[in-house]
């Protein structure tokens, strides 16, 4: 009785997500549809971030240059290779999954605070790198999609067809965009609820007691590192599908300082909480200069709203989602 | 490549018939009592000086609108910050073409940024007018990009007219070159070489740099260690100041020449202030409007009217030389849409701004006009030559075009 209950509350949770995600650019203008599809870019990043850092404890603020890894994988790749943008999407988020591999062997030596600089070095020095290697990347002026290959952008004309279905991009890129952070969030779900997520939050918990209990350590956490990486090469292979233009002024070090406050208001270690953090990313700057755009004001504003939500929510959304789901989730796992 | 270019125009062809399609209701952006244009501009960043080229473009606009407007329909213009980041341009741009619906894309500021634009409005054929940028290709590049015209002298002319200047007067200099190091500043570098034509070799070292780099002390120091005697400054207004501050400090004293975009009189002001007079003494840059600044313009017709619309119409500070070169792209607009007739079209106005003849703008150097037509898509192709002395412009030679 009580299983039939949880299997339908499931089931009900489940069509909710699908019918909200297949109404919300219905709900604001074509243009703003293009503004979720944007939140939706952050919403993967940050889901994989919380992979790494909720899950795993390894804190990264490196994660923006590996959105430049998979934004560049895309870009060079059209505009080089004239592959259809699209397309480059798996090849970004594997680009980057390796790269994330890589930045993860450091973290078998350090941790905590002295990994964070580690990863940060990374993702300061992403700009110069980017620039160093010109011919690639197009250097300080980057890699203009609609100039140098117009061909390979999808929607180029302002509406896309798909199975006999007009749509406009600004839609296709929202229906894109939110598809793979859902397909995403689904396996990031089953990551963290098997085998693997046990690994790695016994990984966070305590380095000693998982090492004594067998686990691989530089094995779980590379991998960690890896994952994540993934995820943020397709979220940065989308962002550049969606600019329509990378350059190392789109992957600044401050983007990943972005990403790790989406995961921190979104919450540690709550996957549904990383929608809330993604759309506090998105829009706060916007909300911030609304209150006033002298100078100053929106960096002031923006940064009390993270300090209020951090006084008011430390558990960040995800907590708060969960005290508020508590009667719910109790009663139904409740043994009779 | 050219397939390409063939596929791209079958794909505007088709998008033109579905337009025509659809029944020419009226023009997007133009209501009975209104035009809406917009562009954007750096408010904020490395390049914000340019804000008062958009800050005097509006107030010109309010001053025609408070004056009945054009055809009875007043010109609203939204600017947006895009803070010189071509990202940022692409998605203000989309949002005042998607969102606000504007009739035309007007004066955006930036070489790299209307680059970044260009294909997109072009493809769904939205004029950008009167682009804020002297890069070569808004204006010869008209067959594959129609939807798009430039306006200030190109930069390409300006380099060769540096380059013809230093081998007609200094045979024996040492050429050195800071560029920002994108599609404006090589399109200088490749005009100075073009104007020097055989004595190139004259050039001994090129320093670039990038928009977002803090500051250009390390590429001056190169450049003076190189013996340089004769320094191009293809840099925005932040970078040129930094150049003669450096310069300064090292004891250093080339012959500078100082690109249009960054010679503004309140420029050098600012630059002299950092450094002393005998610092700024003697630079060359190349001219074409009426410098409020300069007492030779004191009471020039022109000059009284864009005070008045500066202080009545609030524009900022009147002794700013960008918002005269806003008003004068706004100036330019105004006419073209007058040209376009009672009802304005996307089209309509594409064709008034590639068939001008304006020779009364009173923002502009005598004898300077904006002329368009045929093949040839550069609004404004007419300079002369300036000096710095004593803490002001002053020309000398006569008027030429720049080609």
């Amino acid at each position: 009785m009580k299983r039939g209950l949880g299997i339908a509350v499931w089931a009900l949770a489940v069509v909710a997500v699908l019918v909200l995600y297949a109404l919300a650019p219905q709900l604001v203008s074509d243009f703003h549809s293009r503004d979720l599809a944007q939140a939706g870019v952050f919403f993967i990043a940050i889901v994989g971030l919380n992979i790494l850092t909720g899950y795993t404890g390894q804190i990264s603020l490196g994660h923006g240059a590996l959105m430049a890894v998979g934004g560049y994988t895309t870009a060079a790749l059209c505009v080089h290779e004239h592959w259809r943008d699209v397309w480059t999407i798996p090849l970004a988020g594997i680009a980057a999954g390796v790269v994330g591999f890589l930045i993860g062997l450091p973290a078998l030596r350090l941790s905590g605070i002295y990994l964070a600089l580690a990863t940060f070095a990374f993702a300061v020095a992403m700009p110069s790198l980017l620039k160093k290697f010109s011919g690639l990347t197009g250097g300080g002026q980057g890699l203009r999609l609609l100039e140098q290959a117009p061909l390979q952008v999808t929607g180029l004309s302002g509406t896309v067809t798909l199975f006999g279905h007009t749509t406009t991009q600004n839609h296709f890129l929202y229906y894109l965009t939110w598809g793979i952070g859902l397909v995403g969030f689904a396996i990031a779900w089953l990551i963290v609820r098997g085998r693997l997520g046990r690994t790695f939050r016994a990984v966070r918990d305590s380095e000693v007691a998982a090492a004594s209990a067998g686990i691989d350590l530089a094995r779980t956490k590379t991998l960690a590192f890896a994952i994540s990486g993934v995820y943020a090469g397709v979220a940065g292979s989308l962002l550049a599908i969606q600019a329509e233009i990378v350059n190392p002024l789109s992957f600044t070090f401050l983007l990943s300082i972005l990403l790790l406050v989406g995961v921190v208001v979104g919450g540690l270690g709550s996957l549904p909480g990383m929608v809330v953090g993604a759309f506090f990313v998105e829009y706060l700057p916007e909300v911030s200069t609304h209150v006033s755009s002298k100078p100053g004001v929106p960096d002031f504003v923006y940064g009390a709203a993270i300090i209020l939500v951090m006084i008011l929510l430390p558990t960040g959304a995800g907590g708060l989602l969960r005290r508020v789901a508590r009667p719910l989730t109790t009663r139904l796992y409740l043994r009779p | 490549m050219t397939r390409t270019t063939h596929l791209l125009l079958c794909a505007l062809g088709a998008l033109a018939l579905a337009t025509v399609a659809s029944g020419a209701a009226s023009e997007t952006g133009v209501t009975s009592t209104q035009v809406l244009i917009g562009g954007t501009t750096p408010l904020s960043g490395p390049a914000s000086a340019y804000q008062s080229v958009a800050k005097g473009a509006a107030a010109y606009f309010r001053y025609v609108d408070a004056n009945g407007g054009v055809n009875k329909r007043k010109i609203k213009y939204v600017y947006k910050d895009d803070a010189y980041d071509p990202s940022k341009t692409a998605d203000q741009t989309r949002e005042l073409v998607q969102q606000d619906k504007v009739f035309a894309i007007f004066n955006s500021l930036g070489t790299e940024h209307n680059l970044a634009t260009r294909a997109y409005l072009n493809a769904i054929k939205v004029p950008q007018l009167f682009v804020a940028s002297g890069a070569t290709t808004f204006g010869k590049d008209y067959k594959q990009y129609p939807w798009t015209i430039g306006y200030q002298p190109n930069y390409r002319a300006e380099g060769t007219i540096y380059g013809r200047y230093v081998a007609k007067t200094n045979g024996k200099a040492r050429i050195g070159v800071l560029y920002q190091n994108d599609d404006y500043g090589k399109d200088l570098l490749a005009g100075l070489r073009n104007g020097l034509g055989k004595k190139a070799k004259l050039i001994v070292s090129k320093q670039g740099y990038d928009v977002d780099d803090p500051d250009v002390q390390s590429q001056v120091a190169k450049l003076k260690a190189a013996r340089v005697n004769a320094l191009m400054l293809f840099a925005t207004p932040k970078f040129a100041i930094q150049s003669y501050v450096y310069a300064h400090k090292l004891g250093w004293k080339p012959a500078v020449y100082v690109n249009a975009v960054s010679s503004a009189a309140n420029i050098m002001g600012l630059a002299t202030a950092g450094t002393t007079k005998k610092q700024t003494e003697g630079s060359i840059s190349i001219v074409f409007l009426k410098d409020p600044t300069d007492p030779h313009w004191a009471k020039d017709a022109g000059v009284k009217l864009y005070r008045s619309i500066m202080k009545k119409y609030k524009g900022g500070n009147p002794n700013d030389v960008y918002a005269v070169y806003g008003m004068s792209a706004a100036h330019t607009f105004v006419a073209a849409l007058k040209k376009a007739g009672k009802n304005p079209t996307r089209a309509g106005i594409m064709k008034a701004a590639t068939t001008l003849n304006i020779t009364n703008d009173p923002f502009l150097l005598p004898g300077v006009s904006v002329r368009t037509g045929g093949s040839d898509h550069f609004p404004l192709d007419q300079a002369k030559l300036q000096r710095y002395h004593n803490g002001h412009w002053v020309s000398f030679g006569g008027l030429f075009r720049v080609r």
